[in-house]
């Protein structure tokens, strides 16, 4: 009953495993594995998903949560990415771990214990853990940028609008201050950068670095008297982007037609 | 000895993919697709499409079957389905629902 199976270096199991016996797995599993016997993954072993067995020999990669009945032993090489929990876990030098450690029995998976706590015994993992921390921040910086892009499309659509404004609001403009319409044109996108600013430091703040000096440089047009011209441009694109324009032209002609619908009343009275 | 084994007592749901040999004593329940040799033991119940260069069937299958080289069906085995391939033998008190492509 208790017979062993193996899933070979060159085969890929894309899907659940459960069942009896031992299993050890040579190739690559996406899906869980969950059987009573043990469970040994090789060094080329690639499992991607949650690992229960009775003792977890891990030498390859796991990324998912490993339960054992009896134990889990991390071999040199083996790197896993989960939470662990087991009778008795080891983790022997060479091997990288991020995640919860738990060496009692098998109570419910409680997070009310930090995991640094559990996860520092030895300190070759922990400058593992250091070394995949490095990943992380990576992670970080890389959403940045993400933001930014969406930020950034937005103000190519903003400088349209005020372009756009621009032909129509010249004669009010020009009458107070010709040279500020080229002002203005220069700033939408400054004023949005600020925005672009603001938006990622909360997310991330390992990353003032990069960020902070790309605010000096935004805040020295800011100075400007223009500037609290242009929030109230901001304030009006957002409202009304494009509508303002086609709508300023229809009112002279709202005029006419209210007159002939007058008339045409009047005629048709008559 | 074969590359991979799922023993008796072991189920998969889902897809097997590779280029060795596979044994299967326990279930199956998806798709196999290897470049290397497939066998069906008596003991396994297999509900799966599966290509391979040959297939052995000693216990039950059911699912399309494309092999490269040959299908065989044991004594005592059940295939349920289609058959593509060059060589196919059906041994007696096996038992065969489906049809064959011998690629005549």
């Amino acid at each position: 009953m208790a017979e062993s199976s193996v899933i070979g270096a060159g085969t890929v199991v894309s899907g659940h495993i459960r069942g009896q016996g031992s299993l050890e797995i040579l190739g690559r599993v996406e899906g869980d594995v969950t059987v009573t016997g043990n469970v040994l993954i090789g060094p080329e072993g690639r499992v991607r998903g949650q690992v229960s067995g009775a003792e977890l020999r891990i030498s390859g990669h796991v990324q998912g949560d490993l339960r054992a009945t009896l134990a889990v032993l991390l071999e040199p090489g083996a790197r896993v990415a989960g939470d662990i929990s087991g009778p008795r876990v080891g983790i022997a030098p060479g091997a990288l771990a991020r995640g919860h450690v738990q060496t009692d029995a098998e109570p419910a998976p409680v997070a009310a214990r930090p995991a640094a706590a559990a996860a520092r015994p030895i300190t070759p993992p922990v400058r593992l853990a250091a070394a995949q921390a490095a990943p992380t921040p990576a992670k970080f910086e890389a959403k940045p940028p993400a933001a930014p892009l969406k930020f950034e499309a937005k103000p190519p659509a903003a400088p349209l609008k005020f372009e756009a404004k621009p032909p129509a609001a010249p004669p009010k403009l020009e009458a107070k201050a010709p040279a500020a319409p080229l002002k203005f044109e220069a700033k939408p996108p400054a004023v949005p950068a600020r925005f672009e600013i603001k938006a990622p430091l909360p997310p991330a703040p390992p990353s003032p670095p990069k960020v902070a000096p790309p605010k000096p440089e935004m805040r020295k047009p800011e100075p400007v008297r223009v500037a609290p011209v242009a929030p109230p441009q901001a304030e009006f694109t957002p409202v009304r982007p494009l509508k303002p324009e086609p709508r300023r032209p229809p009112p002279p002609v709202v005029p006419v037609i209210s007159k002939g619908t007058k008339a045409k009343k009047k005629k048709s009275h008559d | 000895m074969a590359g991979t084994v799922i023993g008796e007592g072991l189920t998969i749901e889902g897809d097997i993919s590779g280029d060795e040999e596979i044994v299967i004593h326990g279930n199956l329940r998806g798709r196999l697709t290897t470049t290397d040799a497939v066998t069906v033991g008596g003991t396994a119940v297999v509900g799966a499409d599966i290509t391979g260069a040959s297939l052995s069937v000693a216990g039950q299958v059911t699912g399309d079957v494309t092999a490269s080289e040959r299908v065989d069906i044991q004594a005592g085995g059940k295939l349920v389905g289609d058959i593509k391939a060059a060589r196919f033998t059906i041994a007696d008190g096996a038992s065969f629902k489906g049809n064959v492509d011998m690629e005549v």
